[in-house]
């Protein structure tokens, strides 16, 4: 349902942008009589309703149409990208995950003190600092200063695990440091919700040691809205890191999506938004499931 | 334990001069205003009080569950020969719950939500009774069936969403006995309850106490749950117990204007007078901006004594356990009729 949704968006704002994608594909080799029959070749002579109906139907079956620009199947094109998108979001939510939990719990428990702080400060950068900058200043010092490694591009892991770690190493931590600060800040707070629970009090008037305290009954219902808010970060990490993956010249399907619109290339873009509508819901659904993983109150 | 009440056995707990302000920005809120009494061993000692009298707070301050800062607590808490306040924490953990245990007034709060009963009862008895994890399921099994859960064994894997308000504030009363405490402290629990459940918890708390032999602080707003079963009664206001005596003695022949005006405020079955149903005019004060002299007088509807507004009243013995902190005893509702 939301899918369908996003389909009709994805495809009236596609349409609605200015610029003929034949005219832009023909560039100064413009010619009148090749222009209809690309026109025609591709649909646009049709009505809107109608060659939205049979990308719809086309789309269902998995054939997502073929790029105006390289003459590639669509889905060929985007299935190519994925790995290197999800390899990137996945390491950067990691990166994120290893930051926000440890900092955020004890940002929580020890509120006020000098950790707290630095915590708190380093956050406000990290969200606030531009990531493509951050990024740029990492290419600096690690490759151009250090040495140490590779600027940019991609490697996949069947290659050469070293080189695919190499690469990935800036991208991930650049993107997972803003996530990451994002979400110690979600941490921290929803501990501190936790620890002010009357279930809390409960547990220190056993006699507990803090570390059970905070382990065993503040640290599992912090977590449980965590995992929404770390759920729509991934979501983001899957599609939003278009800028990063410029820096950093990472193949990804944000890249892909940023030169599809450029090029005036519909059914690449149009593949493109709609497969991460279909991740955004798929997480989404993972989400709920991990709900009732961890919260006994919710059962499907 | 170097001074033993007189005419009595050491008492289990002794509290003296307890302090405990809050510092704050509106400037310091003086909470608790040095109280003292003592705590026998199998006795029900009922704190009775307003909301915001301070009766939470200095209960939860004899466990060290106050956080320092923002709070400073002061004064004497004396168990098992030491003054619990110089403790450290991990000498505080080695009481609370073991020694001295509590429940709260919300049952559907107070319970972990994503925890089982079943490891909500066992932790305390693992840690301080050392019991191995099967011993302290059995007995865990155990104190549920005392407190009259139904299929005890069944319910220990139950969550607490799984259970109704009485049946959780029984499983909060089992978590709290679990580990044989000497004290005892229920903190309004059956405040959250319906008035039926109220009746079956008071009893329920009454019965163990007498199986266990241990002693109970009841702290409440509500006179008329603590009359069947507490000993003593401390009628506690601004930070201050106002009022001390027994039970029997409190109700008969209340001294202090408030205590009488609390009492003037219960309904009373059978009297079909509303109009006699009297509230206390005006609002507790506020911690931070305490009335001078009697801390009452500004809602005092005698201030008959010219010291009331100036002076702090002393708490005074006026005989047989009872003591009273006014300038003007409530005369006797007997003497009153007469004259």
């Amino acid at each position: 349902m939301v899918l369908l949704g996003v389909s009709v968006l994805v495809f009236a704002i596609v349409h609605l942008v200015p610029g003929d994608p034949i005219q832009v594909a023909l560039g100064t080799r413009f010619d009148p009589a090749t222009y209809e029959a690309l026109r025609e070749r591709a649909g646009f002579n049709q009505p809107l309703p109608v060659q939205y109906v049979q990308w719809l139907t086309g789309a269902l079956t998995g054939d997502l149409g073929v790029s105006f620009r390289s003459g590639q199947p669509v889905m060929t094109t985007i299935l190519g990208r994925l790995p290197a998108t999800l390899t990137l979001a996945f390491a950067a939510l990691l990166v994120a995950l290893v930051i926000a939990l440890p900092v955020g719990i004890i940002s929580a428990v020890r509120r006020g003190s000098v950790v707290d702080y630095t915590s708190t400060v380093f956050s406000q950068l990290g969200v606030s600092i531009p990531d493509f900058w951050m990024g740029i200043l990492f290419i600096l010092l690690f490759s151009l200063t250090l040495g140490w490694l590779p600027p940019s591009g991609y490697t996949p892991l069947t290659e050469d695990p070293l080189g695919w770690l190499s690469r990935l190493a800036m991208p991930a931590v650049t993107v997972g440091v803003v996530s990451g600060s994002v979400l110690t800040r979600f941490v921290r707070s929803s501990m501190l919700e936790a620890l002010g629970q009357d279930y809390t009090r409960t547990a220190r008037s056993k006699g507990l040691a803090q570390r059970v305290v905070v382990n065993r009954h503040v640290l599992k219902n912090a977590l449980i809205p965590f995992v929404t808010v770390a759920g729509l970060q991934l979501a983001v990490l899957l599609g939003g890191v278009v800028i990063v993956e410029i820096v950093f010249a990472w193949p990804g399907l944000g890249q892909l999506a940023l030169t599809a619109v450029e090029r005036r290339d519909y059914p690449v873009l149009q593949g493109t938004v709609l497969l991460l509508a279909l991740t955004t819901v798929l997480i989404n659904l993972a989400v709920d499931l991990a709900y009732a993983f961890l919260d006994p109150r919710i059962r499907y | 334990m170097t001074e033993p009440a007189p005419g009595s056995a050491e008492p289990v707990l002794r509290v003296a001069d307890l302090h405990v302000r809050f510092g704050g920005r509106r400037g310091v809120a003086h909470v608790v205003r040095g109280i003292s009494y003592d705590v026998h061993a199998g006795e029900t000692l009922a704190i009775v009080g307003e909301s915001g009298s301070g009766k939470s707070v200095s209960t939860l301050s004899l466990l060290g569950l106050v956080p320092q800062p923002p709070a400073q607590v002061s004064g004497e808490v004396r168990f098992g020969g030491r003054n619990l306040l110089d403790s450290s924490e991990r000498e505080w953990r080695r009481v609370r719950g073991n020694d001295l245990a509590m429940i709260f007034q919300d049952p559907m709060t107070s319970l972990n939500p994503v925890l089982t009963v079943g490891r909500q009862l066992t932790e305390g008895p693992e840690l301080h009774l050392g019991l191995s994890e099967a011993d302290a399921r059995a007995r865990a099994v155990d104190f549920l069936g005392r407190v009259g859960i139904p299929s005890p064994e069944r319910r220990m894997d139950a969550y607490p969403h799984q259970l109704s308000g009485g049946m959780r504030q029984r499983v909060m009363i089992a978590i709290g006995l679990a580990c044989d405490p000497q004290v005892l402290i229920a903190d309004e629990p059956t405040t959250a309850l319906d008035v039926t459940i109220q009746a079956q918890i008071v009893e329920l708390i009454s019965h163990l106490q007498d199986e266990l032999g241990t002693a109970v602080i009841w702290i409440t707003h509500d006179l008329g749950v603590v009359a069947g079963v507490a000993d003593r009664v401390l009628v506690m206001y601004a930070g201050q117990f106002v009022e001390e005596a027994t039970v029997d003695d409190l109700y008969a022949d209340p001294r202090h204007p408030y205590t009488h005006g609390l009492l003037g405020s219960l309904p009373v079955l059978g009297v079909d007078r509303p109009d006699q149903l009297v509230a206390i005019a005006g609002l507790p004060p506020d911690p931070t901006d305490l009335p001078s002299g009697c801390a009452f007088h500004p809602r005092c509807p005698y201030q008959l004594d010219e010291r009331c507004a100036d002076e702090i009243p002393p708490l005074r013995d006026i005989g047989q356990g009872h003591a009273t902190r006014t300038f003007y005893e409530v005369p006797d509702a007997a003497e009153e009729t007469a004259s």
